[in-house]
């Protein structure tokens, strides 16, 4: 077992670094665009770039290093020719004051000057914190749905239940969300219409939760009252729950002690996977309503292509994913006593 | 019975004849009716009308009598032979004889020209004749609106004025105040703040280093500049104050320093007396951390750190760059500063034209730019907020990286980084939430004006991507003005609370005129402008090079309903109305004389105010249509097959289509295809193009691959006669920012333009009224000197390498080497590399003749040093007739 545990994590670092080269590599693949304004300022957001090592400039064509981003006539012979550094040239240098230094870089747009890693210290708490409330809310309610649901099999709470679960289900949260800050915060002005500033009264703040995370709850509550519901009608259609029934054991007790048990054995693990979808669901949804997490980070590294934040805010996805990951496998193990991955015969 | 009968069958043959004689008629498409679209008498009165207005437009240019007559003539015996002409090609042959002949009487400008010194009147009646020239050639493209709009403030707020004024505003904080606590606001010392928004936090306040015109607005609040804009007493205008200036400029004119304020002409060394701790002037920080700093008196020398700090080229910082790569507002030395340390070399900040000194118990400072200009323009460059004192103590003890910003472990905030010297000073900087200001009790007018407490920027980041955030919040209470939306006009444009701004752009659709000859002089494979592969060459659409046409196209604009719908100001003017020919005064371009005369082609009588005119639109096009088949440049099609004419308009993005683009196409196509035009024969189609972003569109329409294309350049407001730059066809010249183009602005025969009695070229002419031009016998504008380079490398990597610098007006030109510089670019690890030193020592210069001769004795251990991509910068200072400059070369060994 810890055999197979170093293995998992050993590849899931492995996964990490390819899904991170890939990154940078096609990132910074992506064209150039060129800046707007009069020359001196095009020539100073280059300059910028040459200062930043991403580009470099010559006075003379330099066919070897391919096409020039751009070039400028100055007149009197004057000429300037920009050329992007070349990209693994870049990443070698990226790759080392990371392995050397644990320096990802610091931040060119977005909060210039700043570490990246400092900037996802601040907000990866505001993301973890919002998305494991959802979590926490999402799991008892969307099992107890689903196994109100089971136990009403094809009566008319089951066909609410699920009817209203597959129009739920539809409904991604970041447009839930539009709706609601419509309706409760503009139109009753019952919650925030965005997330409170630091120095809003404690009472805002616990308010501004109740939006994302009842927005991203809503996606998994389905989820889960789903997949409860099909489990346990598994379960509780099997012949041992049959045996448990003809010895003598109540309905409640049947399913108490046996079907939901057994039920939970896929379940479990399926929190996991939802915690790892809601992260991901909630970058649009962080943005909508101003949490400052890493989501809404992402999003904007992303468009101002302030790389270093972009890679750190991916790193840790990656990470966060493929950690939950390894522990979905080991957790199997723990659930379900028959699972031994990695044991020798 | 019978002749009832014979009455019926008469009756019957006429309305058979009557059906028969239609249908035919109706059933002969076949017999197709070709152009001219307009009778020949009709064109000629057009032809003939454009002939007078032509030579209307020069005469008051002409002082001599002789000229004047010959003009005269030229033009009368132009409009006899446009009335003999007997077919529309032979009319406009008439009209080109006649435009030749009258452009042939007027001499031409020639030799060393200079206008800079002349009136502001003066150089706006030469804005005047630029901007006809543009408008003429459909250069200025076609106008649609300002991006002026309709903004709402809070009830609590009172506006310093209700109208606003262009290029103030309604001076909200400066004069304006807050009658009431903004209910939604929970922090008690914040309830009488002024609250407003932002899409986006910034991250840093520092536009020293930033390319952002946001960062500027968070810099804006706290910086201050050596003269400030106040609203004047009668509220319409504003006036100019010095503000950590303590007095007026003094120009440094015949050796001796003017009267501050007095002097009126042009100068290019200025000084003025400033605002030290000796007069009370003292920074102010609300952070705990530079407490010490608080209170700090402002010392002499601190007028000098911004610019060490910005021209130091290891900084990095953007607007250093700007700075000592621009052309206008230079200051002396800057760029040759920048240029040294940024070769790795150690400089002398004392050849920089800023100086701070004291004398006779005064402090001055002085500057100097590379050029003479007016006292006004020489304030208004000088008066950037960029150039607000910093203690250099300050700046080492916060770091150059931090300034302004966050430390890289966020520790300190911009908060901490900065100290104040403007109107308010940083409070509080939540990243991505909130930035707030406080009033700052220091400012040099904290007791007479900005009343208003406080500012607090919340950042809303849902504006990102609803358009309409901002104004949800504003409608909510949260904050205290915002724009309104264009879906929220209808309801909100009548409100009380609302106002109307104008704009410092106007949206243009730009026109490629350009006929395919010329397209390929400025884009083809050997392009002056860019060049293209033969693959990739721009099929232009030859209708676009017609004039007729690209007035129609404009004629047929409702720009009022256009522009009204969509919450913008409608316009037909190429600037905007921000810009002003006299600044001083206040007076706004558009509303002078020669602008008026400019754009009257565009204004002719059965228009609306903004130039609309369906009927004109139609007439001509008819005209362009009747003149394209007379040259034999269109054949018509058919009702049932007509000749498709394809133009595609570019936009920005593809949202553009709904938002701007079909209601174009509507307007366009309504005019064009409609029967009258060409019996059906055409057929106008107008297809939409969007990129991925607005560059892909500028892109386009710098490289002319586009017909045409959506638009707009911002320049300078304070001074619209150099932003015509923009209308150059040459690259260096406009910076590669040509939008429109449809001729060689260079060449005097591209169109009569004609000033102080002589003919131009265009370039000419804008070179003369900014700076100086020289202009050889064709008034083509050149160079003050032409050179050759030539090198003769030896075995043992040593050479010899001659400059030959031909002078273009030797007798009154001189031209004196500073220095000579050797470099090279190379390739170190797949990136371009740099490296230069000064060669001087081996450098011999020979002045002979009107020929500067530089001969380089290149030593073999530099030779070998910079073998790869050596090259040669000269560094000169030339003189001509009064006008000097300093500059760079670079020859290159190939």
């Amino acid at each position: 077992m810890f055999k197979y545990v170093l293995k998992r994590i050993g590849l899931a670092l492995i996964t990490t670094f390819i899904i991170l080269s890939l990154t940078f590599i096609l990132i910074k693949l992506l064209p150039f665009e060129k800046p707007g304004g009069q020359q001196n300022t095009r020539i100073a957001v280059y300059d910028r770039e040459v200062y930043l090592g991403y580009m470099t400039f010559s006075k003379t064509p330099r066919p070897e290093l391919g096409d020039p981003v751009d070039q400028f006539d100055l007149g009197n012979g004057q000429r300037r020719y920009y050329y992007k550094v070349p990209v693994m040239k870049q990443y070698v240098k990226w790759l080392k004051n990371i392995i050397t230094r644990w320096d990802w870089g610091r931040s060119t747009k977005v909060e210039p000057n700043v570490d990246a890693v400092v900037i996802i210290g601040e907000r990866l708490p505001y993301s973890i914190k919002i998305n494991i409330i959802s979590v926490l809310f999402s799991v008892p309610i969307g099992i107890l749905l689903g196994i109100w649901a089971a136990l009403k099999k094809n009566k008319l709470t089951d066909h609410i239940i699920s009817t209203v679960v597959m129009i739920c289900i539809s409904i991604p949260s970041f447009v839930l969300i539009t709706f609601l800050i419509l309706i409760f915060g503009y139109k009753l002005h019952w919650i925030p219409t965005f997330w409170p500033n630091p120095t809003n009264p404690i009472s805002d703040k616990i308010l501004a939760y109740i939006l994302p995370v009842f927005c991203l709850s809503f996606g998994s509550i389905c989820g889960y009252c789903r997949f409860t519901r099909a489990e346990l009608c598994d379960v509780i259609e099997s012949d041992y729950l049959l045996l448990a029934r003809t010895k003598g054991l109540t309905k409640k007790q049947a399913i108490l002690r046996h079907a939901l048990r057994n039920a939970m054995v896929p379940i479990v693990p399926s929190i996991l996977a939802e915690f790892i979808g809601i992260l991901g669901g909630s970058m649009i949804l962080e943005g909508l309503y101003r949490i400052p997490g890493i989501g809404s980070l992402f999003i904007e590294s992303l468009s101002s292509k302030d790389y270093n934040i972009l890679f750190v805010d991916m790193a840790i996805f990656t990470t966060i994913s493929l950690i939950a990951g390894v522990i979905l496998d080991i957790s199997y193990g723990f659930i379900d006593p028959r699972i031994r991955m990695g044991a020798k015969k | 019975m019978r002749n009832l009968f014979k009455r019926f069958m008469v009756v019957l043959g006429i309305a058979c004849a009557v059906v028969a004689v239609a249908s035919c008629k109706n059933c002969s498409p076949s017999k197709t009716t070709t152009g001219p679209y307009i009778e020949l008498e009709d064109y000629k009165d057009y032809v003939k009308y454009e002939l007078e207005s032509l030579v209307a437009k020069v005469t008051p240019q002409l002082s001599d009598a002789t000229v004047k007559d010959n003009v005269n003539t030229a033009k009368e015996e132009g409009l006899a032979d446009i009335d003999a002409a007997s077919s529309v090609l032979a009319v406009m042959t008439s009209f080109d004889n006649a435009k030749a002949a009258v452009a042939n009487c007027i001499p031409i400008a020639t030799g060393l020209q200079s206008y800079t010194n002349e009136s502001v009147d003066e150089k706006t009646k030469i804005l005047g004749i630029l901007e006809q020239y543009g408008v003429d050639l459909g250069l200025t493209g076609i106008s649609l609106f300002e991006n002026g709009g309709y903004v709402m403030y809070n009830d609590r707020i009172t506006l310093g004025t209700e109208n606003y004024i262009t290029n103030y505003g309604f001076g909200t904080l400066p004069e304006g105040s807050i009658n009431a606590d903004l209910a939604f606001e929970t922090n008690a010392n914040w309830k009488r703040y002024y609250h407003t928004y932002d899409s986006t936090d910034p991250g840093t306040a520092n536009y020293l280093n930033a390319n952002d015109s946001r960062v500027g607005d968070f810099y804006g609040y706290f910086a201050a500049s050596y003269y400030t804009n106040f609203m004047n007493d009668t509220k319409d205008g504003y006036t100019w104050t010095p503000e950590l200036a303590k007095t007026q400029l003094s120009a440094y004119v015949d050796g001796a320093w003017t009267e501050p304020g007095e002097y009126s002409g042009q100068a290019a060394k200025w000084r003025f007396e400033v605002r030290t701790g000796k007069d009370g002037l003292k920074y102010n920080t609300l952070s705990t951390l530079r407490q010490k700093y608080n209170n700090r008196d402002v010392a002499l020398e601190d007028y000098l750190t911004p610019f060490k700090l910005l021209l130091d080229a290891t900084n990095g910082f953007f607007r250093g760059s700007e700075f000592a790569n621009s052309t206008t507002g230079a200051i002396k030395g800057a760029k040759e500063y920048y240029t040294t340390v940024k070769g790795g070399k150690a400089a002398d900040f004392s050849t920089v034209g800023v100086k701070a000194y004291e004398e006779a118990g005064k402090e001055y400072f002085e500057f100097e730019y590379t050029q003479p200009y007016s006292a006004y323009y020489a304030r208004y460059y000088i008066s950037s907020s960029l150039y607000m004192p910093i203690p250099q103590e300050f700046l080492d003890e916060v770091g150059v990286e931090n300034y302004i910003g966050f430390n890289a472990d966020k520790t300190q905030t911009p908060v901490d980084n900065v100290l104040s010297l403007g109107a308010y000073t940083l409070e509080r900087w939540d990243s991505g939430q909130q930035v707030v200001y406080k009033k700052n009790p220091n400012y040099v007018f904290a007791s007479t004006k900005y009343q208003i407490e406080g500012v607090h920027i919340n950042i809303l980041t849902a504006a990102n991507t609803d358009p309409e955030a901002g104004f949800k919040e504003f409608l909510d209470g949260h904050i205290d003005s915002a724009s309104i939306p264009q879906s929220k006009l209808a309801e909100y444009s009548s409100d009380p609370r609302t106002r109307i701004t104008t704009g410092d752009s106007v949206f243009k659709l730009n026109v490629n005129a350009l006929d395919q000859e010329t397209w390929e002089k400025f884009f083809g494979v050997n392009g002056t402008v860019t060049t293209t592969d033969k693959d990739n060459y721009w099929q232009v659409e030859p209708i676009l090079s017609n004039t007729y046409f690209v007035k129609g196209l404009s004629f047929a604009i409702d720009r009022f309903q256009y522009a009204s719908a969509r919450g913008f100001v409608p316009s037909i003017n190429y600037f905007s109305s921000a810009y002003m020919s006299d600044p001083e005064e206040g007076v706004a371009y558009n509303t002078t004389t020669p602008h008026k005369d400019a754009i009257k082609g565009l204004l002719p009588s059965g228009t609306d105010d903004y130039g609309y005119s369906l009927e004109l639109a139609r007439e001509y096009f008819r005209i362009a249509l009747t003149e394209l088949e007379a040259q034999g440049i269109y054949t018509p099609g058919t009702k049932e097959k007509p000749r498709v004419i394809e133009l595609e308009c570019a936009w920005f993005i593809p949202a553009y289509q709904e938002q701007f683009h079909n209601a174009l196409e509507n307007y366009w196509e309504t005019a064009f295809n409609d029967e009258s035009v060409s019996h059906g024969n055409y057929q106008l189609d107008i297809k939409f193009y969007a990129g991925a972003t607005a560059e892909e569109c500028y892109d386009k329409m710098q490289q002319g691959q586009f017909d045409i294309a959506f638009g707009a350049i911002s320049g300078d407001p304070m001074n619209p006669l150099s932003f015509m730059q923009m209308l150059s066809s040459d690259v260096v010249l406009s910076a590669g920012f040509t939008l429109n183009w449809a001729v060689d602005t260079n060449d005097v025969d591209s169109a009569l333009l004609v000033y102080d009695g002589k003919r131009w070229s265009y370039d000419g002419l804008y070179n003369a009224a900014n700076s100086f031009a020289v202009l050889d016998d064709n008034s083509t504008s050149s160079s003050p000197f032409d050179y050759d380079f030539s090198y003769q490398a030896n075995a043992d990597n040593s050479g010899e390498g001659v400059v030959t610098v031909t002078l273009a007006l030797k007798d009154i030109t001189t031209f004196t080497v500073s220095d000579v510089v050797i470099f090279h670019n190379f390739v170190k690890n797949g990136a371009a590399a740099y490296e230069e030193e000064t060669i001087m020592e081996h450098a011999q210069v020979e002045v002979k003749d009107g020929v500067v001769t530089i001969t380089i004795d290149c030593p073999a251990d530099l030779g070998a040093k910079y073998a790869d991509g050596l090259g040669f910068d000269i560094y000169y200072t030339i003189k001509v007739g009064e006008y000097d400059s300093t500059s760079i070369f670079s020859v290159y060994v190939e």
